[in-house]
């Protein structure tokens, strides 16, 4: 997997291609956490993923909690594939996805 | 001195004319207990008079041996039946092998090139009679079962030793190929391979070659002092557990033993032909390409003609092609399974050879024992299947688990969305099993696939040693509830349960086995 981030400001987009599973999760984490300080709005671009498993949906539900308390998140261009993944596991209630 | 072996030589004609006489002398020099042999080279013809002779010497004395007979006078024996009731030979071409070119040591002899059309094989032991009549038995019934070989058809003496002599006319072994024309490796792998699946593709009748897991159950016996009892009671029940196989094992399966002959490839140095499963054949091969050489670069440059770095390579392009998969995992599992033979065979035939007596044999019999003690701490199973892969639980191994299982769907052109759903479900299970099955070491994951047509469904079995767990028990994460006050664990089992039609588990005979179905 490789990992994008674009900074602008207060903005911060993420762009994660590739596998995100049991194995490269702990990358996605390490990175959000070392630059998500002070971020208002996080994108997550996920034109790139291919793949997630409940390993990928924790780093991203622990960024939601996160971002709950720091500003925005939203997920923009969510392929048919994970967006499955969204809908089986209600993540899809509670991520905002354009 | 009395069991010395009492030698009398018999010359020109032995007739009713000189019958008697003939007895008589023989009978005088009878003088100890010790077995008879004739020496019959000198002998021109015998008639029924002097059969009859040899007949009550042989009454007397069971283990007579006629030696040295010619060819005429060995047809007389042979048309009266005598060949069945005494041990007569015939007299041997006596052939010199000076400045012959040794091309292959095989395991009980070496093969030289004698001139452009004919190998001989010139045999370690010295009372190789025995030996050379059974490879021959053994090569003929190669043959007739559809083994491409060459059966020698003559004998002869080489020095103090026996040589059986084959035709094979501007042949050249694999080995050689591969050390004049290196750009033909792949070449010589698929050679290789193809002659490999057609010996394990060919069922002997039964009782006709030896079986090979008995053989190794004996290898495993010579090591049981040489071995932590733990150790040997697990390599012990390994072997036990390989099922018994009617389907043929060459037994010394190398690239010196298969020849280039006139567009066709050729098999020789039959005399280890055995039934067995093939893991014992991949130990063999594992020894020839890389265990023999481990400790001793040279050894295999000097055995094979190529160099260790060519012969791993081979070794590792011969054992995907064999599977049929570039999976490593899969490569490796099975390796891993050759090499416990591998290395119990290494070690018994180096102590056998007074290994234990020098610096060098120790150093490499404490390699091999201590690679054969990790491998063997792990080992559930030394058989291995097409549609299974048995790992390592532990997570660097989760996208070869995930490889297998996709190489199979993609095979029969599963939908994007399925390969998906199944993938990610193959992901939870054994990313769960490497996290919580073993809790002290590293224990084996065994994955399974089969797929069915009607209806079309794949199920995917998943199987390991560990403590009984049963994630299905598991409650479900409450999906309704809010970023904040959603659990973070637990979705991994609830999102398996959702993506596939079916999983069940169960533990049975130690094993804990979830199985997945799901429609194709």
């Amino acid at each position: 997997m490789t990992i994008n981030e674009t900074k602008n400001g207060n903005e911060l987009i993420i762009s994660p291609e590739g596998r995100l599973d049991t194995t490269t999760a702990p990358e996605l984490e390490e990175k959000v956490k070392g630059s998500i300080d002070g971020v208002t709005d996080l994108v997550f671009d996920l034109a790139g993923l291919e793949y997630i498993s409940s390993a990928g949906l924790r780093v991203l539900l622990s960024t939601q909690k996160i971002m709950e308390k720091q500003g925005k998140m939203k997920f923009i261009n969510v392929s048919d594939i994970i967006m499955e993944i969204f809908d089986v596991t209600g993540f899809s209630e509670i991520l905002t996805i354009e | 001195m009395e069991n010395e072996k009492i030698l009398i030589k018999l010359d020109g004609r032995v007739d009713s004319n000189n019958a008697a006489e003939t007895e008589q002398y023989i009978t005088s020099q009878i003088t100890g207990e010790g077995p008879i042999e004739i020496d019959a080279s000198g002998l021109e013809y015998i008639s029924s008079a002097g059969l009859r002779v040899l007949l009550h010497i042989k009454k007397d004395h069971p283990d007579l041996v006629i030696r040295g007979v010619s060819s005429e006078v060995y047809e007389i024996f042979e048309m009266t039946g005598f060949t069945q009731i005494i041990n007569v030979e015939k007299a041997y071409k006596v052939i010199s092998i000076e400045g012959c070119e040794p091309i292959a040591q095989g395991a009980n002899g070496i093969l030289y090139r004698i001139d452009q059309d004919n190998l001989v094989k010139v045999y370690k032991n010295a009372n190789a009679l025995e030996e050379i009549r059974n490879e021959r038995e053994v090569a003929k019934l190669a043959l007739v079962l559809g083994i491409p070989t060459a059966i020698s058809y003559d004998v002869v003496r080489v020095g103090d030793s026996y040589g059986s002599v084959f035709e094979l006319l501007n042949a050249k072994s694999l080995s050689r190929i591969m050390v004049s024309e290196p750009e033909k490796v792949d070449w010589c792998v698929d050679e290789f391979v193809k002659m490999l699946r057609k010996i394990h593709g060919t069922e002997v009748p039964a009782g006709k070659l030896p079986d090979m897991k008995e053989t190794a159950l004996k290898w495993a016996d010579f090591l049981k002092d040489h071995l932590p009892a733990e150790a040997y009671d697990r390599l012990k029940k390994l072997i036990e557990n390989i099922p018994v196989s009617n389907h043929m094992i060459h037994g010394d399966y190398h690239t010196n033993n298969l020849e280039f002959q006139d567009g066709e490839v050729l098999l020789i140095d039959m005399d280890t032909l055995a039934v067995g499963d093939p893991i014992f054949e991949l130990a063999s091969m594992f020894n020839a390409y890389v265990g023999f050489g481990e400790m001793d670069e040279g050894v295999t440059k000097d055995f094979l003609g190529i160099e260790r770095s060519a012969a791993i390579d081979f070794w590792h392009k011969t054992l995907a092609k064999y599977l049929e998969t570039d999976n490593e995992a899969k490569i490796r599992e099975v390796e891993d399974k050759a090499r416990i033979i591998g290395y119990v065979r290494l070690i018994r035939r180096s102590i056998r050879r007074k290994g234990l007596e020098s610096e060098k044999g120790r150093a490499e019999i404490e390699h091999w024992k201590s690679e054969l003690l990790d491998l063997l701490d792990k080992a559930d199973s030394l058989t291995f299947s097409a549609n299974e892969l048995e790992t390592d639980a532990l997570t660097e191994n989760l996208e070869y688990v995930q490889e297998f299982v996709k190489d199979y769907l993609d095979k029969i052109g599963c939908p994007e969305k399925t390969k998906n759903q199944v993938d990610i479900a193959v992901e939870e299970i054994f990313v769960n099993i490497a996290h919580y099955a073993y809790k002290t070491g590293i224990g084996k994951a065994v994955v399974r696939v089969e797929i069915t047509d009607e209806p079309a469904t794949v199920t995917i079995t998943f199987m390991d040693h560990g403590v009984e767990y049963n994630p299905l028990e598991r409650d479900d994460p409450d999906i309704t509830l809010s970023a904040e006050e959603r659990d973070i664990g637990g979705l991994g089992i609830f999102m398996t349960k959702n993506l596939m039609d079916d999983v069940t588990y169960e533990y049975n005979e130690g094993k804990n086995i979830l199985k997945l179905k799901k429609s194709l």
